[in-house]
Order: C-alpha cells, then sequence, then structure tokens
C-alpha cells in the first residue's frame, strides 16, 4: 500500500492514491466497508471502562461470560441465565445491553461501560443507592445501577413514571423496588448539582 | 447470674446462653441502636459490583461440574452407557450411580440431622428414599444417574447429552388428591402408600362439634393453594478441592454451620479437616436449606468426589431450571368449617388439609397462637405427588397465614361486619382472652400496651379505612374498574429456635471487632450487630468492626432464617460485648488504680471514673498500655481482650412447647382494582403495620416490610408453577416463563412498623424477615372478595379465575 516512490498510499480496492496512512484507513472503511488491517480471525478489540483491550473469543461467547469469567469484571451478575432479569447489562454505545444475549464476536469495536467502570468515576448513584437502601442481597443492584447509569446519561431529569419504565426489565427478589426511583431521584439531583 | 452459680463451666456457660421469658430494665443509652441513616457495611460492596458471590469464585486449574437430571416425571435408567460421553475432549471424569464411592448412598447422613430430617425417618418432612445418584426419578429434573467434570461448563454440559440411557418410564401423578385414591399407583420408590406418615396428622382441642352447636351460623368453604417457589437471585454453586486430605470449600449456603457438618459426616472426615468460606449469597429466603434437596449437601457431595477423582478443584454449577424443584411447602387443598355467633365470636374452626409432596404447619397453628377461640380442630394430610421436595420458604407459615385470614375474612363477610371487629372480637392466645395477655405481660416484666389494637389504629389512619370500606361489591371507580380494600392480622413472627456463638474481641489498638462466622441474604444484618456492641460496650459506631467470613473460626452466629437472625444474633453478640466489656474494665482498674472496675464505665470510647467524669483515658490508651511496651514499639502482642458467648432463643416450635405467647401483632391493609372485562387484579396500596418490638436499624425493618410485601403480592397474583399433564414435565422454569413482580407490579407500599417493646429478642424486639411476605397473598383473597362481591379462594388470583368469580366465563384455564 506504502508507495516508496510517490510517498504515497495506493488503496488495494480501487487504486485511488492518499497521502496519509490514517487518510487511507478512513477511505477504506467509508468507501469500501471494510477494515484496512483486518484483525486476525477470532480477534476483537474492545474498549471497556476507558481501557482498550484485544481478545480472543469462540463465536458462541457472550459477552456475559468474556466479561464476567475472562476478564474478572464479576460486578455483571448472571441471575436468570438468559434474558429475563436485566442484572448482566453492560452500557454498549450509550445503549444499556443484556451481556448474556449479546454474542461477545459481534461487539468488536465497541465501547463498554460496566459497574466497575461507573464506580470508579464514583457515580452518584453509588451512595444514593447505599443511602436508600436500595440493594438487599445486592445480586441485582449492579444491573439496576448500570440501567439507571444509561437513563441518567440520556435523561438528566427523569419522572419517577420514567425511572421506574426504565427499570422495569430489573428483576430483584428481595423487593427493594420502591426504593430505586429515589435513589435515582437523587442521583440525578446531585448531579445536576454538579452542573 | 445467680441461676449459673455454682456450675461447672460448661454448665454455667449453656446456662448463661438460655433464653429466660420476659422483658428486662434496660440499662442502656441507645445512641447507635435505632438511629435512622447508620451507612449499611454491606452497600459500598454491593453497590459497586465489588462484592463477590459463591457463583464469582474461581480458583486457577478448577474444572467445572453438572449433574444429570431425569427428563421424565417418574423412571428408572435399565441400562446407561457413558462411553460417548468419556471420550468427548475436555471431559475429566464422570461419576456414575453404579460406582462404589457412591451407590446406595443416600443424600444425607444421618448423626447431625435432627430426627424429622434422617432420610430413613423422615416420613413426614422429605422424600425419604433419596439417594446422592438414584438410578430411579421420582420427579422430572431429579439430579441424578451421572455427574461429570470437565473444561468448562459447556462441555460438561454437552458430555450429558451424549449420555445413552434406556428408561423404563413408570406412572405419575401430579394432583395429590388423585395419589390418594385407593387404585392410585405407589409414587415413592419402597413406600407402601402416597400418603405420607406425619405424627402431626391430628390436632384438636376443644371440642368442635359441640363448638359448631352453640354457634348462630356455620359455614364451610373451600380453598387452594396452588405451587410456587423463592426463585433466588443467585443460582446454587460450590467450589472446592482437597489438598492432601483436608477439604476446603466455598459454598453458597445459609447455614454454612449445618453444611460443614454434612459433608464432613458424609465424608467420614473430622470436621477439623473442612474449611467452610462462605462469600456473599444471592436471596434465598430459606429456601436453599431443604435436605431433600441436592442444592443443600448433594451438590458439595458429588463435587468432592469429582475433585478427589481429577484431584483438580471443582466448580458445581446449577442453572436456572435446575433452581425450580424445591416449591413452597404450602401447595394444599383445604376445607373449612367455621362456628361463629352473630357478633363475631367464633366458637369453632375445623380444617382440613391435603398437602402436595409435604407440609411445612398443618394449618391450625396461628389460631392456637393468635386468638382466644376454643374450639379447634386439624387434620394434615401430606401426600407424596411427582414433584421436587416442598420446602419452606419465606416461610413455614404460609399455610397457616391464609387459613386466619380466610376464615376471619368470611365470618366478617357472612355477617356483613368489619373485619377489624371480628379481629379485635377474637384476639388472645390459646383459647384466653387478651386479658390473659394482660396478665401475662405484668407478670413477665412486659411493657403494658395493646400490640393488636395499636397496629390497627396507625394501619386505619394510613390507609383511610373508616372512608374508605364498602360492603363488597359496591364501589366502582371513574375508570370502570371495581376498588376492593381488605385487612388482615396475625402475630409479628417471634420464631425462638435461634442458637449461635460469636466473640467480641478488642484489638491492640483499642478497636473492636465481632469474630463469627455468618452469611449474608440480604437483610443488613451485620450493621445493627456493630449497632448493638458499640452501644452495650459505649463506643461509636465507627469503632466496631464484623468480618463475618474472613475464616471458618468454629464461632457461628445463628444463620439468616427463622425471623430469628437479629433476635438471636443480637443477644449473642450483647452478651459477648459485656464480658469484653467487664475485661477492659478490670485492666483499666489497674490503670486507674481504683479498687474495682465498678467504679468504671465507658461512653463514647472513653473509660472514666463515675465519681469524677473529668478522670478519663481513651479505650485505646488502656487497651495499647495494657503491657510495658518498648518506648520503640510493640515487641510483643497484648493479652487479648476478648469475651464470647453462646445464646439459645428457644427451640422450634414457638408458644406450643415453649408455653410462651407471642405478645407483637402485625395489622396488613391492601387497595386493588379489579377490571371487571379483563379480570386483572391491580394492588393500588398497601400498608403494613408490623410490631416489631424494637427497631435496632429502621431502614432495615422497612426493607424487609416492603420487600416482603412485593413478593406477597407477586405470590398472591402471579406466581404458579404448571406442569404438563400429559407428561409431568414442568412447563415453566424459567424466569422468563415463571413471572415475578417487576418495579411496575404493585402500588405505594406504607411500612409504619411500631415499638412496643413486647418481643422476645434483645431490647423487646422480634423478627421481621418472613411475616410479611407470607400475609400478603392472603389478603388478596378478601381484597378481591371486596371488589367483586365473590370469592375467589383459589390462589394465585389470576384473571381467569377472577372472570369465572363474575361469571363471565365457564371454565378456568386448567380445568
Amino acid at each position: 500500500m506504502l508507495n516508496m516512490a510517490t510517498d504515497s498510499y495506493l488503496c488495494p480496492y480501487c487504486s485511488v492514491r492518499l497521502e496519509t496512512f490514517n487518510s487511507l484507513k478512513a477511505h477504506v472503511r467509508a468507501e469500501h466497508s471494510a477494515e484496512p488491517l483486518p484483525l486476525p480471525e477470532g480477534i476483537i478489540q474492545l474498549t471497556i471502562n476507558k481501557h482498550a483491550y484485544q481478545l480472543y473469543v469462540e463465536p458462541e461467547w457472550m459477552l456475559y461470560y468474556v466479561i464476567h469469567d475472562q476478564l474478572g469484571l464479576t460486578g455483571t451478575k448472571m441471575f436468570c441465565d438468559r434474558g429475563a432479569c436485566g442484572s448482566c447489562t453492560v452500557i454498549i454505545d450509550g445503549r444499556p445491553v443484556l451481556s448474556c444475549m449479546t454474542l461477545a464476536i459481534e461487539c468488536n469495536g465497541k465501547t463498554i461501560e460496566t459497574i466497575e467502570g461507573i464506580s470508579a468515576d464514583h457515580h452518584p448513584l453509588i451512595d444514593a443507592y447505599i443511602k436508600h437502601h436500595a440493594l438487599q442481597c445486592g445480586y441485582c443492584t449492579p444491573g439496576f445501577i448500570v440501567t439507571a447509569k444509561a437513563l441518567l446519561d440520556h435523561n438528566a431529569n427523569p419522572t419517577e413514571d420514567e425511572i421506574k419504565q426504565a427499570l422495569a426489565g430489573n428483576l430483584c427478589r428481595c423487593g427493594t423496588y420502591p426504593q430505586h426511583p429515589k435513589a435515582v431521584l437523587e442521583a440525578a439531583h446531585v448531579l445536576q448539582e454538579g452542573r | 447470674m445467680t441461676m449459673a452459680e455454682g456450675l461447672g463451666s460448661y454448665q454455667k456457660l449453656r446456662e448463661e446462653g438460655q433464653y429466660h421469658i420476659g422483658g428486662e430494665p434496660l440499662n442502656i443509652t441507645f445512641n447507635e441502636i435505632g438511629k435512622r441513616g447508620q451507612r449499611r457495611l454491606d452497600g459500598y460492596e454491593k453497590a459497586t459490583g465489588k462484592a463477590l458471590y459463591t457463583r464469582d469464585m474461581h480458583i486457577p486449574g478448577m474444572l467445572y461440574a453438572r449433574v444429570l437430571r431425569s427428563p421424565y416425571a417418574h423412571a428408572k435408567i435399565k441400562l446407561m452407557v457413558t462411553g460417548r460421553a468419556e471420550r468427548l475432549p475436555g471431559v475429566r471424569a464422570i461419576l456414575r450411580f453404579d460406582d462404589p464411592e457412591i451407590k446406595g448412598r443416600d443424600l444425607n447422613g444421618s448423626y447431625f440431622a435432627q430426627g424429622w430430617a434422617r432420610p430413613k425417618l423422615a416420613g413426614w418432612a422429605l422424600k425419604p428414599v433419596h439417594l446422592v445418584l438414584a438410578d430411579e426419578a421420582w420427579y422430572e429434573g431429579q439430579p441424578m444417574g451421572a455427574a461429570i467434570a470437565a473444561d468448562s461448563e459447556a462441555i460438561a454440559q454437552q458430555a450429558l447429552s451424549l449420555i445413552h440411557i434406556e428408561w423404563e418410564e413408570l406412572p405419575f401423578i401430579l394432583d395429590q388428591e388423585e395419589a390418594l385414591k385407593p387404585d392410585a399407583p405407589i409414587l415413592r420408590p419402597g413406600a407402601e402408600s402416597n400418603e405420607i406418615h406425619d405424627p402431626r396428622k391430628y390436632y384438636e382441642v376443644g371440642d368442635v362439634k359441640k363448638g359448631f352447636q352453640t354457634a348462630d351460623q356455620v359455614i364451610e368453604f373451600k380453598a387452594r393453594r396452588r405451587p410456587h417457589l423463592w426463585a433466588g437471585a443467585e443460582m446454587p454453586s460450590v467450589l472446592v478441592r482437597w489438598l492432601d486430605d483436608r477439604l476446603e470449600m466455598w459454598v453458597h449456603q445459609q447455614q454454612p454451620y449445618i453444611a460443614k457438618q454434612l459433608i464432613a459426616e458424609w465424608l467420614n472426615i473430622p470436621m477439623g479437616k473442612v474449611t467452610v468460606n462462605t462469600v456473599y449469597q444471592g436471596c434465598s429466603f430459606g429456601g436453599r436449606g431443604n435436605p431433600a434437596n441436592h442444592s443443600e449437601n448433594g451438590m458439595n457431595v458429588l463435587a468432592t468426589l469429582l475433585s478427589k477423582i481429577t484431584g483438580r478443584p471443582i466448580k458445581m454449577l446449577f442453572d436456572r431450571r435446575d433452581t425450580f424443584f424445591g416449591e413452597s411447602g404450602d401447595m394444599a387443598i383445604s376445607d373449612f368449617k367455621v362456628g361463629f355467633n352473630n357478633n363475631g365470636t367464633i366458637t369453632a374452626v375445623q380444617i382440613k388439609n391435603i398437602f402436595a409432596v409435604y407440609l411445612a404447619a398443618t394449618g391450625i397453628d396461628h389460631f392456637v397462637d393468635n386468638t382466644r377461640i376454643v374450639n379447634l380442630a386439624c387434620e394434615a394430610t401430606p401426600v407424596d405427588v411427582s414433584i421436587g421436595p416442598a420446602w419452606w420458604a419465606r416461610c413455614e407459615h404460609l399455610t397457616s397465614c391464609l387459613s386466619l385470614t380466610l376464615v376471619l375474612d368470611h365470618v366478617a363477610a357472612a355477617l356483613g361486619m368489619d373485619p377489624i371487629e371480628v379481629a379485635l372480637k377474637n384476639d388472645g392466645t390459646h383459647g384466653h382472652d387478651t386479658g390473659y395477655l394482660d396478665q401475662y405481660k405484668r407478670e413477665h416484666g412486659f411493657p403494658d400496651r395493646d400490640s393488636l389494637k395499636e397496629c390497627i389504629e396507625v394501619g386505619k389512619q394510613a390507609i383511610g379505612w373508616t372512608e374508605k370500606w364498602h360492603l363488597p361489591g359496591t364501589r366502582k371507580l371513574a375508570n370502570g374498574k371495581l376498588h376492593g380494600i381488605a385487612f388482615t392480622w396475625d402475630h409479628n413472627w417471634d420464631d425462638t429456635r435461634g442458637t449461635g456463638s460469636a466473640a467480641v474481641m478488642i484489638e491492640n489498638d483499642g478497636s473492636i471487632t465481632i469474630i463469627g462466622q455468618h452469611v449474608d441474604i440480604g437483610p443488613n444484618p451485620w450493621t445493627p450487630l456493630c449497632q448493638i456492641v458499640a452501644d452495650e460496650i459505649g463506643v461509636p459506631f465507627e469503632s466496631v468492626h464484623i468480618k463475618p467470613w474472613t475464616v471458618d473460626t468454629g464461632f457461628v452466629l445463628m444463620s439468616p432464617d427463622g425471623s430469628c437472625n437479629l433476635v438471636t444474633n443480637g443477644n449473642i453478640v450483647r452478651k459477648a460485648a459485656h464480658k469484653a466489656k467487664q475485661m477492659l474494665l478490670e485492666l483499666a482498674a489497674e490503670k486507674f488504680e481504683v479498687a474495682s472496675p465498678e467504679e468504671l464505665d465507658i461512653r463514647d470510647g472513653v473509660i472514666f471514673l463515675k465519681a469524677d467524669p473529668a478522670n478519663s483515658k481513651p479505650v485505646r490508651e488502656i487497651v495499647a498500655r495494657a503491657l510495658p511496651v518498648h518506648v520503640s514499639g510493640a515487641f510483643w502482642t497484648q493479652p487479648p481482650i476478648i469475651g464470647w458467648a453462646w445464646h439459645n432463643q428457644g427451640i422450634w416450635g414457638q408458644a406450643n412447647e415453649t408455653d410462651r405467647p407471642r405478645l407483637c401483632r402485625q395489622a396488613h391493609f391492601m387497595e386493588v382494582e379489579v377490571d371487571p372485562d379483563t379480570g386483572q387484579v391491580e394492588v393500588t396500596h398497601v400498608v403494613n403495620v408490623n410490631d416489631v418490638g424494637k427497631a435496632v436499624s429502621p431502614e432495615g425493618v422497612e426493607g424487609q416490610m416492603y420487600g416482603g410485601t412485593v413478593m406477597g403480592v407477586s405470590r398472591g397474583t402471579i406466581e404458579e408453577m404448571i406442569w404438563d399433564p400429559q407428561t409431568g414435565v414442568l412447563l415453566n422454569g424459567s424466569l422468563l416463563d415463571y413471572k415475578y413482580a417487576t418495579i411496575l407490579d404493585c402500588g405505594p407500599i406504607d411500612t409504619p412498623f411500631i415499638e412496643t417493646g413486647l418481643g422476645h429478642g434483645p431490647y423487646g424486639a422480634s423478627g421481621i424477615g418472613e411475616a410479611t411476605a407470607t400475609i400478603i397473598p392472603a389478603l388478596l383473597g378478601p381484597a378481591v372478595y371486596n371488589a367483586i362481591g365473590h370469592w375467589v379462594d383459589d390462589f394465585p388470583i389470576t384473571p381467569d379465575k377472577v372472570l369465572k368469580a363474575l361469571g363471565k366465563i365457564q371454565q378456568c384455564s386448567d380445568e
């Protein structure tokens, strides 16, 4: 691709010349929907909690398995076993997603946030959940907080009803539900005060 | 103290550990106890995801194990061939039912288990014929046949599917009345009848026949509770490894010490060679404690055997469907006959309960505990059917609560009376009226308060009872729905079986540590223990710490069940704190150069002379300078200041066996809206009033109240396990198909608890963990009745049953 004679970069798909390697990469992605330097089969690149990872994954591995078992980020929990409880929720490119239902290999290039990242950032949801006892056994708690964080990212000033709707996909067998809107509203308030 | 004088040290310890009935004069200043806003000690770990649960544990080199489960409701293995599974790459060991390590071995031993839990004797409590790996299954999903260890969970699961089995299918029955018919096939291997022997089958006091004859009216009705289960958050797992002949385990158990007893006995190794580690536990509500279920001892046995065979650590995992065996023990078909006078006084109650699989409580118990009704009779018949072994889960009183609520509310309905009036007409205990209770309180040093009346007054105000209560089926709302409002009551749980031990140690720097193994399943148990020790010694809350699972020390706090977690453990740490404080003051007396520790006391972490409070020294200064330390630093440790105690809050059986009446009451109020077109029941408002005696952690109390309400509403309206009548296979063994309540499924819940000091626990406290979830499902019955004017005595109260009661459909979905 590097043409030494002209000191420019030749696109392998359409032979157009580009001045820099970065502009070649951008061109290949934009015009040919392809990766300029394809990764070996099974390797994915992820950004999790602001850290870059390059990982080998089997095609059938779920993102939950990679995060929890391979990377040891055990705050992401397996509760229902598949798609019913929200405890394995992570934020992928800004959206709350069930990691137990997401193939890891499809997450190449994604930016992911887990409870560990949210707590490392000292998000006010953490203190609000502790203060309001919006947790009992605590097993489902990270999933609730991740879901609530995704809500607050999009809606800084949610109503109680909006909070309930956002959290309706998360199960808590201890029945802590009445405390969650209180905790989320308080966190929203703290965030707004800080702005 | 006087009772213990002259006894040997062991007898003295035992005597000092026994609860003696009676209120006590409080010689304590509540600084930390009862304080709101105390940051819960488990909060940070849980909210940040740093809390580790058994499921999260991982040891390098560990293998994963899964166990085979019966695909049939009743079947026997004729031939099992495991060759293909053995050849699958990554499979490291297969344990077969006919291997010598396990062949013919029962699930549990019999030495430590209480009489009723011994497999061969446990006619009424458990499925008696219960091998760890049987070759005959009596319910679909039973662990049996083989267990496999492999490099991954997926390989272990795939290997199970490669086992070739020739089955002999056998007849099954799902309904307990069918199973009792004379020509019904015997379901349980080796049994002579499908009726499970129960020594408590008949209960009668007074003369019910006479009670019916003297009654102004007699009513009869039938009710039914269908199967449901606790379905805790964390799926069961265990991680084990052998170090030569020593065993180390990470267990998912509410009762880790019992797990240690059971596994040591099964393996025939000393308990001293077993180390049981516990980490956080995803909620379990008592459901994990079923000795007939593999999630108690069975999976531990299989994991330890596979670890022995492979020489590798083993993590055995259950998946979600594997948890769908172990129904709550209240699956019953009930016949009621009630005699009463026109003023609401009940003269006789007769109940016949036919339980599926197992019964928890016969169903009459709460009439004995809570009422002045003289004539009571109950016949309880537990029957084998082809579903998994049931157990109590928040809790064994479900049937008794349902009975008390339905009987009193049916009587109120028959008379057109306010159910609160009927409750107050019958409140009492053991056939005595409240005058007897008043006298009892006086004689035993309890406060002179009427718990039920106080609960009712608070609850009536909170729900607006006087304005809102109406005759059944008479209030239609503007939205077209039918409004229902209901009330029920009971004693507040004061379970008495708790036993445990712990130490309170004052470290060399003056900080205080509670030592005692304890698991947490959610109710914030450790913060209150630290609050109690802080106030009992006289130091700030921040000086007290607890490390409940750092080490398997042999000090064992009461497990979190039976509503006696804090009631028992509060007494344990209180007694241990007194002993540690005494040692501390003895040491301080030397430093103050006074004759007796009686001359000293402690407040806010400072020891002072009572006669001259200005003469004071911080605890730290006394402890750190216990020995004359070299000026350059501590070259030796100080003699430990440690007090330890054992406490037994009583024996199981409550009022009947300990002859101590429950004095705390609870009252519950509920509003519903019923859609007459769809039959949908919406719970729009609940008010719980629990007399908890004394709230050590107010937020903890409220958490159990609203949490139990959510679970109760869920049980009363949507939760039901459904088996295919054609095959006996469970149809809804997942949390997608077995629904339980989300944040949208219950309206506002008010939790105005009261504190009368009438409990048998420390400072007059009583339990709170189980009461609400157990009563609320029953309250759905009278609430729906009040809305639609027809009884739906079949739980859960689903829309089809409501529509049938309204005459809008002829048949329910399962008829």
